[in-house]
């Protein structure tokens, strides 16, 4: 299904020749027809046929009903409509397109059918209405407003007509709304839902993160209802179906034939468009959409059943081949929230921190899998944990924890093949040349050439002739190799005894390199059994990428990559949800008016209620761990990090911090952020502050804080780093 | 069913009371031994045979008791009763299959009772005869791996690791059991690892697979191709590797934690010294005795895995957390089904004593560190033979990890932190376990406290040289590791520098006694190199630019100790004799050292002159040490960061055949008959049909 994508350029060419309207946006008009009809087809081929989906048998079924439904338009009868409509379960699904066809006619010819616009005229001033169906066609129309009408429209023509628009917006943008759509499905009535469903239904075939995604999203947003209401059961429902993993694609054969539907439904769907007298169903639209998503949904869970079914068939036995879709990542993500449970039990952070660490070591074992990071934005395996990075971040009663995850990168992680595991100590020569950077060979063509050499010999002591003694064997060849940062080290024995003349060295030297080497280290954070996480985020990301991948079985791999993610276990990130979207708002609305501001949302995954990930904010730690660690100033922290007051480096960081510290300030101020102590503000490494913890906007407060006085936190340190001399 | 177990518990209680009554089992193996087929007269003879409950001490001192004619005479009916216990073994008749395990074992043992001189060959033709031997023992071997691989009852499986452990330890020296060959041949390699893999029967066989294949291992390791040590370096199944950690882990946690129960026992009040040694009387020597003994099986496992095994060194820092759970009780996660380690003589239920004494600082623990603590048990008294065997095996391991570079990267990684609570033996001038307290830190300071602990601890007239060596060798392994990489340790290094000058002062004041049995010179130099690697390699390792000021401050503050080392290895290399050689190797090392201070003394004297100070503070000192380096020369040494790498062959072969004949003995020991009591499989089986 995803492969509709690249068939989409035909469309536009499609959808101008019937004489609609689409004035402005060809493209953004073509796609709903170019998707929504592989759609009907599919629930009405497994629907009424029980059938493998054919190419031929749906692209006939879908004609025939679009011409159906086309006869009945030109008969211009709103009866006739809902008589074509009832027998068969295609055909409300095929009005739809009708439907806003009729609507889109509006702005171009006025108001054609009598009855229509009288009906119309019934409920709403003609003219708005005209105005806003010229919205819908418009440009500028996108998902937010899509969003926001589907919310604030009670008219389930309008309801009707998003749902399917909501097919040729960019998955992304809508992805981006995916909270609001899965909300509006669970708690509003149940037009809005069925006009949602499809659209949700169909990603969830598409793709197994989505899938997850909406999963989870109706999980949490499900958890405060009660139980006794039905729209409660709705979500559930949707949830389990998703969860059963039946809304898989029905297998390869049928995967691929949408695709060559694609060119031929846009043809016929807009050709039903024009239909004058569709309007008719303004009389009674929610009859009839309720019905035909009724019919939907029916279908779509006995194509699940039938695919069931079909499973035991030969025809369609490939996909039964096919590991359970889901259960790997449920399984993944499952056992890091187990492992966030386990360790909010122990008391002392540096428990929690070891068992952290034996726990994602048992984790490994079972890596690589088709599992992934949802924060991060390419597809990818995750192959290994490196475990001894972990740690945990502070927090009282609950034990969020921060790990890295080693990742390969792959085209799609649904098709891809799974890494190979590669053991844990293959790596050891690529450590060996850990700190001998630039020497000759890359650590790369070391560890290719050593995964070459067999793992034993028969010779007794070969097995373990390498390590250390590999290493000095390696030493003299990177020597003649002469890379210039060898030289400022001490120079090694070798060299003397190729030379055979007593080297003298001076005392003072070796004295002076130390220091000079300790003051060159980047300025690191000391180890805190009570604050393990400082001294990990303090480490430039950069040096911890290229650290770990030196340590990684993995790390020689071109399209290895490393992510990170906080696990949040006993959080309700829904809120810190809500709050990005709100912040990723203002960022586009900032950077389109090029505000000098600076935000960095940060993305949070939202597992349940009571759960989630986050994207940690790259190279930053907080204020309070600034504080603690550097026992200074913020300005003389600036000064130590950055230089003095006057160097490009220094500049660019306060610039960096007045931006960002506007930005905040103007967040707090508009969301009401609360519980703003230096816990919960990061600075990076480029002068940047970060607010996190969005746990207290609006008008909730800390339990004991009832009030904050301050409408942002602008204490005289930022203003003594913000201000010049 | 029934009726056999009664009839068998009937009998047996006649026979312990009235000797002359003979049972009927006694009165077969009596035909056995006589010159006629037994199954000439009784055509069920041996399935008969076989239902009967052995009895295994008739059996044996019958086969003991035969001489050298007779055995020609009824060797067809050996061969046939060994014929026919290997096929019992293919028997649905469980009982059959217990009492042909245990009658194999009789056989095995009374025939090499017998001919404790014989050679192999005799023993084989006895048992099986020549020309069906290969057959004979192919059989015995396919059946036993299929009773270990299949889902049978688990009391027959530990049967079978008995009969096995049986016969490899039937010679005291293991490469002198010809029968191996067909365990070489016939390897049961296999199927240890699938009991090692599964959680249930690791826990219940465990101990007894990871013996075993220690000891197979041994078999001929340096005349031949051992197939057991060519398949054990190639494992890199994870689940498996781990799970002869956790056995090895296990073992010795339970140890350790005896020996800990042990010790606070002692240090208690008086009541609790009174009780035990109430309680000693019965138990705590022999008991403690043992466990030492079965260690050493355990740590030879340990050793083989290490050292042949280039995988398992992940094992060990491979932390488990369940393993902890006795010590987090209030951890809700399920216990992992936890099973009492099989046979391992002191078996406590470890994992069932909720209230165990465990220090609270215990957190996650891995293989690494419950072998450290252990190691630091061992070395603690070196007096007792297997005590001393246990601690050299444990420095040679440490060794066998030193060089390993991915040992060292965890042992070295900032992030793994661990607290590890070494024993540290009660001297006179300290006090004992001062330091409840210890920071986490990385695993390698453990090793080096262990280390420095050793250094401080063993300075007596019986000189544990060969350990010192070992010892020595280690922080110089784990030295480069860290000048190589660049690694900044956060260690208190002039613990070690200030043991390694005490240890140099203690070879001068007992030169004469240590010079008549070792080479003294030898130890010394490593000690020099130690110092020479920081004085010329200080830049790349040490964590801050005052540790290098205090390694100039410790030397010139034990300047006499470095002049008398010079005046004695001068005298000694200017003479001629054995000792010319290492001893001017050893002038030649501490060039450095004696240009520091040669190079400092007089200006600290001067500053002192200056200053009218008679007593300089350190804090002065070092102040003298920072403003005098530029004018101080030092002499680049050659091969200081490099290292002879540790290899079996030729130099620890003699340690490790000992070893193994006395853990053949001890393991043949504990394979006792008793631990082959048939009361609970008869019983097991009875309810099974």
């Amino acid at each position: 299904m995803e492969d509709t994508e690249p068939e989409l350029p035909p469309s536009p060419s499609v959808s101008s020749s019937p004489s609609l309207s689409l004035p402005s946006t060809p493209s953004s008009c073509g796609p709903p027809q170019a998707v929504t009809p592989p759609l009907c087809v599919i629930s009405e081929a497994a629907g009424e046929l029980s059938l493998v989906i054919d190419a031929e048998v749906a692209q006939r079924a879908c004609q025939e009903v679009l011409q159906k439904v086309k006869l009945t338009q030109v008969d211009g009868d709103g009866g006739d409509l809902q008589n074509g409509a009832g027998p068969e379960t295609p055909a409300p699904l095929a009005v739809k397109p009708l439907k806003i066809r009729e609507e889109s006619d509006d702005p171009e010819g006025p108001a054609p059918g009598s009855v229509k616009s009288a009906r119309r005229r019934q409920r709403h001033n003609p003219s708005k209405q005209s105005w806003l169906l010229r919205l819908f066609e418009s440009k500028l129309f996108d998902v937010s407003m899509a969003i926001s009408y589907l919310h604030n429209s009670k008219e389930p023509g309008v309801q009707a007509y998003i749902g399917n628009r909501l097919f040729s917006f960019l998955h992304e943008e809508v992805d981006f709304y995916l909270p609001q759509l899965l909300n509006m499905y669970i708690h509003m009535d149940e037009d809005v839902g069925d006009a949602i469903k499809p659209y949700v239904v169909h990603r969830c075939r598409q793709s197994i993160s989505f899938s997850l995604q909406c999963a989870w999203l109706l999980g949490a947003y499900s958890s405060d209802m009660h139980i006794s209401t039905q729209r409660h059961s709705r979500g559930t429902k949707l949830r389990k179906l998703i969860l059963s993993d039946e809304l898989k694609p029905a297998g390869p054969r049928a995967r691929r034939d949408p695709l060559t539907l694609t060119p031929f439904c846009p043809v016929a769907s807009p050709s039903a468009g024009p239909g004058p007298l569709g309007g008719e169903h303004g009389l009674s639209p929610s009859k009839r959409t309720h019905q035909r998503s009724k019919s939907d949904a029916t279908v779509s869970i006995s194509l699940s059943s039938n695919l069931k079914r079909t499973a035991s068939n030969p025809k369609v036995a490939s996909s039964q081949d096919e590991p359970v879709r889901l259960a790997p990542q449920r399984e993944f993500i499952k056992s890091l929230m187990g492992i966030g449970k386990r360790l909010a039990t122990l008391p002392t952070k540096e428990q929690k921190t070891q068992r952290l660490i034996s726990e994602l070591s048992l984790l490994n074992h079972k890596l690589p899998a088709r599992v992934w990071l949802p924060t991060a934005a390419f597809d990818h395996h995750v192959v290994r944990v490196p475990h001894t990075q972990a740690v945990v971040l502070n927090s009282k009663d609950k034990a969020p924890y921060l790990i890295y995850v080693e990742v390969l990168e792959c085209e799609n992680f649904e098709t891809s093949s799974i890494p190979i595991r590669i053991p844990e100590n293959r790596i050891r020569s690529t450590r060996s040349v850990e700190n001998l950077p630039d020497c000759g060979m890359t650590a790369d063509q070391r560890a290719g050439s050593f995964s070459t050499v067999p793992n034993y010999d028969n010779d007794d002591e070969a097995w373990s002739v390498d390590d250390i003694g590999e290493l000095q064997v390696e030493l003299p060849e990177i020597h003649t190799n002469s890379c210039d940062n060898i030289s400022q080290f001490s120079v090694d024995s070798i060299t003397s005894l190729e030379s055979k003349e007593p080297v003298f060295i001076a005392a003072g030297d070796i004295r002076r390199r130390l220091s000079e080497q300790l003051a060159v280290a980047p300025t690191t954070f000391k180890r805190d059994p009570e604050d393990p996480s400082a001294v990990a985020l303090k480490e430039p990301w950069e040096e911890k990428v290229r650290r770990i991948r030196e340590g990684s079985p993995y790390g020689h791999l071109p399209n290895w990559r490393l992510l990170s993610v906080i696990v949040k276990c006993g959080d309700d990130l829904r809120q810190e949800l809500l709050a990005f979207q709100v912040l990723q708002q203002l960022k586009s609305i900032w950077e389109q008016e090029r505000m000098p501001l600076w935000i960095k949302p940060y993305k949070i995954l939202v597992l349940s209620s009571d759960s989630g990930m986050i994207e940690p904010v790259m190279n930053a730690v907080s204020l309070h761990q600034v504080k603690k660690q550097s026992q200074l100033s913020l300005l003389d922290y600036f000064l130590q990090e950055h230089g003095a007051p006057t160097t490009e480096a220094y500049l660019s960081a306060q610039r960096n911090f007045v931006q960002s510290c506007a930005g905040y300030s103007l967040i707090c101020y508009l969301l009401q952020v609360k519980d703003r102590h230096n816990g919960n503000i990061l600075l990076d490494a480029e002068g940047h502050i970060i607010h996190i913890d969005f746990g207290f906007i609006l008008s909730s407060s800390p339990k004991n804080l009832g009030f904050e006085t301050s409408a942002f936190k602008l204490t005289t340190e930022f203003v003594d780093v913000s201000s010049d001399g | 069913m029934s009726q056999v177990e009664k009839k068998a518990g009937l009998l047996r209680r006649t026979s312990s009371s009235k000797k002359p009554l003979k049972e009927k089992v006694v009165l077969m193996y009596d035909e056995i031994f006589a010159k006629e087929d037994p199954a000439k007269n009784n055509p069920r003879f041996w399935d008969e045979l076989f239902l009967m409950k052995v009895n295994l001490e008739y059996l044996e001192s019958k086969l003991e008791s035969v001489d050298g004619e007779e055995v020609q005479r009824i060797q067809d009916n050996i061969n046939s009763l060994f014929h026919h216990c290997v096929q019992a073994l293919g028997e649905e008749h469980q009982i059959k299959v217990v009492n042909a395990l245990q009658t194999l074992c009789a056989l095995f043992r009374g025939v090499h009772q017998k001919n404790k001189s014989a050679s192999g060959f005799d023993i084989i033709n006895m048992l099986m005869g020549f020309d069906k031997a290969e057959q004979r023992m192919k059989d015995l071997m396919e059946r036993l791996d299929s009773l270990l691989c299949g889902d049978g009852s688990e009391s027959l499986k530990s049967l079978c690791l008995k009969l096995l452990l049986c016969l490899v330890t039937v010679t005291d020296n293991i490469s002198q059991n010809t029968i191996l060959e067909y365990v070489m041949i016939n390897s049961i390699f296999e199927a240890i690892l699938q009991i090692l893999s599964d959680v249930s029967s690791r826990g219940q066989h465990g101990y007894d697979s990871v013996v075993l294949l220690a000891l197979l291992v041994n078999y001929r390791k340096y005349e031949s191709v051992n197939p057991y040590i060519v398949k054990l370096s190639i494992v890199d199944d994870e689940p498996t590797l781990d799970g002869m950690g956790m056995v090895v882990h296990h073992a010795l946690t339970e140890y350790n934690r005896q020996y800990k129960d042990k010790e606070e026992e002692n240090q208690g009040g008086f009541f609790s010294t009174l009780t035990s040694m109430v309680g000693s009387m019965f138990i705590a020597d022999a008991d403690e005795k043992l466990s030492v003994q079965t260690n050493e099986a355990i740590l030879l496992a340990l050793y083989e895995a290490v050292h042949l095994n280039r995988n398992f060194i992940t094992v060990l820092a491979q932390s488990h957390p369940e393993m902890d759970i006795p010590t987090t009780p209030t951890t809700p996660t399920p216990t992992a089904p936890t099973t009492p380690l099989g046979t391992t003589p002191p078996s406590l239920d470890m994992m069932n004593n909720p209230e165990l004494p465990l220090d609270p600082n215990l957190q996650t623990s891995n293989l690494l560190i419950t072998f450290l603590k252990y190691a630091s048990i061992v070395m603690q008294d070196t007096k007792d033979e297997h005590r001393l065997n246990s601690a050299r095996l444990c420095l040679i391991i440490l060794t066998c990890i030193a060089e390993d570079q991915y040992a060292d990267a965890f042992l070295h990684d900032d992030n793994m932190n661990f607290r590890v609570n070494l024993h540290r033996m009660p001297m006179r001038h300290r006090k004992k376990a001062v330091d409840k307290n210890i920071p986490s830190r990385p695993l390698v300071c453990a090793v080096l406290d262990l280390m420095v602990e050793f250094i401080v601890t063993h300075m007596m007239k019986d000189f544990p040289m060969d350990l010192y060596l070992r010892c020595v060798q280690i922080i110089h392994k784990l030295l480069c590791y860290q000048k190589k990489c660049r690694i900044r340790l956060h260690y208190t290094w002039r613990e070690l520098w200030s043991a390694l000058i005490n240890l140099l002062k203690f070879l001068l004041s007992n030169e004469t006694t240590l010079l008549a049995k070792h080479n003294i010179f030898h130890l010394a130099l490593l000690v020099v190199n130690l110092f020479n690697m920081f004085i010329t390699y200080g830049d790349t390792f040490l964590p801050t630019s005052n540790s290098y000021d205090e390694l100039y401050y410790e030397i010139v503050r034990m300047h006499q100790v470095f002049d008398n080392l010079y005046c004695m290895v001068l005298r000694v290399s200017t003479n001629v004799g054995q000792w010319k050689e290492p001893a001017s190797k050893v002038t030649h090392s501490l060039v450095n050292v004696r240009a520091i201070i040669n190079h400092f003394n007089p200006k600290i004297e001067s500053y002192a002159a200056v200053n009218h100070i008679s007593q300089l503070s350190e804090e002065q000192v070092l102040e003298v040490v920072r403003s005098n380096y530029d004018t101080l020369t030092l002499k680049l040494q050659d091969g200081l960061d490099q290292f002879e790498r540790y290899s079996e062959q030729p130099k620890e072969a003699a340690f490790f055949k000992e070893l193994v004949r006395s853990i053949s003995l001890n393991v043949r020991k504990n394979v006792s008959l008793n631990t082959l009591s048939q009361d609970v499989l008869l019983k097991e089986f009875s309810t099974i049909s």
